[in-house]
């Protein structure tokens, strides 16, 4: 069987689920203030990462784009996906990037990782600066095909392909899942609602070993950690950071609670009339739902 | 189809030992475990024995573990004292039995099995994964097929997989049993009920009222009144900061005479000796005021827990000094008197601002329960079927003589001799059951506790003649006048037990498993020569409701169980005799409702009684 070499785009984002959330008095995020983890989107491309190092023995880099903290991202990261390898972009040039620069300072440092790299997972989107745009244009930078909304893949290691499963929102219809087959290298952006399955006797032994493996690995993450500046990855200066960046992001404002529509009525069960109340509202939710 | 050499079915401490055994032997194996981490699923009392046989050798842990247990396994205590107490009311005799307990025995240390087993399953795990084995849980394994000479493993969970040989050690509800057909059902009279409570008590207060140091501890052992008629009797272990407090009772009498497990458990509760043995000091939280605006009463009941919490923690660690030592090296206090002073504090805190009183009671952390078979009773004379080989409890080899329990140690024995056998096996490529199983069953035979389950061993059978010299002879010759006769003389002694074993266990059990013996006796025996204890508070015992909600579970919404005749006698004792109230009877029906189910299995004599999906179903914290 021949080598997999997979790597997985991660970002360390304000903890939104801490509820520690602080904002500054112009709507913008206070950075500072808010405490930070791994992406709840990245956490699942590591997830899907560690898929292949359990099912393909695949070798794994992680790499991510940011300050010096962001180390922590990719400790976390190592946890999830056991990986060989970890990559932190981090200089003053590369602040203030937009996807685009990002795009261009994760192509140079995927270039940098060891092997050929076959496939590049990243997470749906990031929760703090929700573009998804990040993704499709670092695929587009590496020349690889692009695979969104991706449930499940399957890689056929001498045929070098990959067939993946993809979920496609029919927003308010229906979720269809579409079957795609395409050539190594691609990049995939894993849908948040990917759940790895292991259902062989072997694939349960290699996680639990890899797992038990990962601890110890995430324990002493520097010594897998190599940190790049723009110089060290050999980056366009003027395709990275601020001068890299055709998107100016003027204002962001906040959107104020809109009232809930939902109005809730108290019926009392022992009385008729309102038992024949309740049935007749259902009748008319029902009727008013179009069955296809 | 993924192909292994050996398939282990069951990680309990029998599985885990065969699972460490073949990777000794340098073979490759699996171990599929149903629990969702290994330990989840075990019970026991329970004291490990490592058995130290004049003639004969032994597997013991050590053995197979290698000396890494003496430095690493986290066993609870090394068992020095061990106490029978003869109870009625408020009396109690004792006979001091260690010589028993000490009798062929390298040590015995109490153990909670879900810690152990977890330590187990770390060393075998690794030493397996060097042949290309190791440990799967969360599978449960539904069918075994054969196809020509290919053995087919089906699980719930994963794809079918082929192997060459498979160790049963699916415990005494074995499936692989039922599912091939290898043994019946063990029925009632084969069998007995345990059920466990686990109690929280800080390590130096163990140390000091059982008069042990840190490290050692005692066993108590009861029977008497609290009994309530049955046959069997009460143990008391200490662990390292727990004590497991546990009762063991005869299925059939069980039947017989139908009393709620926990109601046995609640009667050794009660025991002003026993009662005594657990009192801590218990925060006892005040109403809160109703009147408060809702917000408020949250808040106060959210800081009362957080608080009792940490005064718990610290309170633990004031009195441990493994836990002591260790918050000083973390740096979270500079010296014990900071720790006091932070302790006083909190408790002033509780008691002033939240009105939080502190009572003498004790603190339940765990109930649990489970059948023993009585090897004695229902061992499989020839524990294989095919190229399977069963262990342990599932090949029911539990031990009882005299008030020892001993399973643990069986079952690692059992484990190591069928890991030998199969690795013979391998090397010959012979899986036979001419080859394969009766190999196994040799090597069973020269196994000192074979031994142990089929004879009456005459030294053994004298210590407890010489701790009940200071028994009235007109107690116990009234009962047992002939037999007393014969065994107190030494000379006769040795001529009594060959005429006993002729006899053989069938026929000597009724007379001295009876009630006379765990019942009628010791009630005599305490009324006339016991001491007096007063209890300084009457327990707060948890209704049985309480006990359930305390367990985790991982709910199923599919039941395991399914009952086969609604109407049956032993189905309608059910509804007393399950540990955790399953059963009800409805217009005369007897009705299942499986969630709460602690898979003891009491009820898989009359019911289809699969042990739930992988990773479903109860998950002990203590075991
Ligand atoms: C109250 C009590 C007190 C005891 N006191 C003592 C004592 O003091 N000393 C002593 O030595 N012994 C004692 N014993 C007995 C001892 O606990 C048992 O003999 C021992 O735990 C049995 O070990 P085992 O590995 O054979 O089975 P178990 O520990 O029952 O393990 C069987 C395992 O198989 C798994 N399993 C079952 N079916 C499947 C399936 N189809 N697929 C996958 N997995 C499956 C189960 O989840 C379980 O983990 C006591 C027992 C009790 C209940
Ligand atoms: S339902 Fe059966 S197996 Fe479950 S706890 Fe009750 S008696 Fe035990």
């Amino acid at each position: 069987m021949s080598q997999l070499n997979v790597a997985v785009v991660i970002k360390l984002e304000p903890d939104f689920s801490e509820g520690s959330v602080s904002y500054n008095p112009d709507g913008t995020l206070n950075r500072a203030e808010t405490k930070n983890t791994l992406g709840p989107h990245s956490a699942i491309a590591a997830e899907a990462a560690f898929y292949a190092k359990v099912k393909y023995g695949a070798r794994v880099s992680v790499a991510t784009m940011g300050p010096p903290i962001a180390e922590l991202a990719l400790q976390t990261a190592q946890r999830l996906s056991n990986a060989d390898e970890l990559h932190l972009y981090s200089d003053r040039v590369f602040a203030g990037a937009d996807t685009l620069a990002t795009a261009e300072t994760l192509k140079a440092g995927i270039k940098k990782m060891q092997g050929d790299i076959d496939i590049v997972f990243s997470g749906h989107r990031a929760s703090d600066g929700e573009t998804g745009q990040t993704g499709p244009q670092t695929a587009w930078k590496l020349g690889f095909t692009f695979l969104g909304n991706v449930i499940d893949y399957e890689v056929d290691l001498d045929a070098r392909t990959i067939k993946a499963k993809r979920l496609i929102s029919l927003q308010g219809f229906c979720d269809i899942v579409e079957e795609v087959e395409a050539p190594l290298p691609v990049f995939i952006a894993v849908d948040p609602s990917y759940k790895p399955i292991f259902n062989t006797v072997s694939q349960r032994l290699s996680f639990a070993k890899y797992r038990k493996e990962s601890e110890v690995r995430s324990k002493n993450h520097k010594y897998y950690l190599q940190v790049f500046n723009v110089e060290q990855l050999g980056a366009d200066k003027t395709l990275v950071g601020l001068p890299g960046s055709p998107t100016i992001v003027y204002k962001v404002e906040r959107i104020p609670q809109g009232k809930a529509k939902r109005q809730a009525e108290v019926l009392d069960g022992s009385n008729p009339e309102h038992i024949r109340k309740a049935v007749s509202k259902i009748r008319e939710a029902l009727s008013a739902m179009v069955i296809k | 189809m993924e192909k292994y050499d050996v398939a282990i079915i069951g990680g309990g401490s029998a599985g885990l030992a065969a699972l460490k055994q073949l990777a000794n032997l340098g073979k490759q194996a699996i171990l599929l475990e149903a629990g969702n981490k290994v330990g989840s699923k075990n019970v026991s009392g329970g004291i490990l024995y490592s058995k130290k046989p004049k003639k004969g050798r032994v597997f013991n842990v050590e053995d197979v573990f290698g000396e890494i247990f003496f430095q690493d396994a986290p066993f609870e205590r090394k068992i020095t004292k061990y106490i029978l107490h003869a109870t009625s009311k408020d009396k109690v005799f004792s006979m001091d039995l260690t010589a028993a307990h000490e009798y062929e025995a390298n040590f015995g240390y109490s153990v909670l099995l879900n810690k152990l087993n977890g330590w187990f399953a770390e060393y075998a795990s690794e030493s397996a994964q060097k042949y290309g084995g190791g440990i799967v849980s969360g599978v449960h394994v539904s069918s075994i097929s054969w196809d020509g000479d290919k053995t087919i493993v089906t699980t719930d969970e994963l794809e079918q997989f082929e192997v060459k040989a498979i160790i049963a050690a699916d415990g005494v509800n074995s499936e692989v049993a039922d599912m091939t057909g290898a043994r019946p059902k063990f029925s009632p009279e084969q069998l007995y009920q345990g059920v466990k409570v686990i109690i929280k008590l800080p390590e130096d207060i163990i140390n000091e009222r059982f008069s042990v140091d840190s490290g050692h501890g005692a066993a108590h052992l009861f029977a008497g009144d609290v009994t309530l008629n049955h046959i069997g009797g009460g143990f008391l272990y200490t662990n390292q900061n727990t004590i497991s407090l546990g009762a063991v009772y005869h299925f059939d009498s069980l039947l017989e005479n139908p009393a709620e497990p926990y109601t046995l458990i609640n009667e050794l509760l009660k025991n002003p000796f026993v009662s005594e043995f657990i009192k801590d000091e218990v925060p006892k939280r005040a109403e809160i005021d109703k009147k408060l605006p809702q917000e408020d009463q949250l808040r106060i009941r959210f800081a009362v827990t957080k608080m009792i919490k940490s005064w718990y923690e610290l309170r633990d660690a004031a009195l441990s000094s493994h836990k002591k030592n260790d918050l000083m090296k973390s740096g979270k206090f500079v010296s014990e008197k900071d720790l006091q002073e932070k302790l006083v504090l909190i408790r002033d805190q509780l008691t002033s601002k939240y009105k939080v009183s502190f009572a003498t009671d004790y603190v339940e952390a765990e109930y649990s329960a489970k059948l023993i078979p009585d090897g004695k009773r229902c061992r499989m004379k020839k524990p294989y079927f095919k190229n399977i080989l069963f262990v342990g409890d599932a090949a029911g080899r539990g031990i009882f003589v005299g008030p020892r329990i001993e399973g643990l140690n069986v079952g690692i024995d059992d484990a190591a001799r069928a890991a030998n056998a199969i690795s013979n096996a391998i090397e010959r490529n012979n899986f036979a059951p001419t080859y394969l199983g009766e190999s196994y069953v040799q090597s069973l035979e020269q196994s000192p506790y074979t031994k142990d389950l089929t004879e009456i061993d005459k030294n053994y059978l004298k210590i407890f003649l010489d701790a009940s010299k200071d028994v009235p002879k007109d107690i116990i010759s009234s009962r047992y006048g002939t037999i007393m006769k014969l065994m107190s003389s030494g000379a006769i002694r040795s001529v009594a037990v060959k005429f006993a074993n002729i006899l053989g266990y069938d026929r000597l059990l009724p007379m001295v498993e009876s009630v006379d013996t765990y019942v009628k006796v010791p009630i005599e025996i305490a009324q006339r020569l016991g001491t007096t204890i007063t209890a300084s508070y009457s327990p707060t015992i948890p209704s049985i409701s309480e006990r359930i909600a305390r367990l985790s579970y991982n709910d199923d919404g599919q039941s395991h169980i399914k009952v086969l005749n609604p109407t049956s006698e032993f189905m309608k004792k059910l509804v007393v005799l399950c540990p955790t109230n399953c059963y009800s009877l409805e217009n005369n029906l007897v009705m299942l409702s499986h969630e709460g189910c602690i898979e003891c299995g009491t009820c898989s004599q009359e019911t289809e009684w699969r042990h739930p999906r992988g990773e479903k179903g109860i998950n002990y914290q203590y075991g």
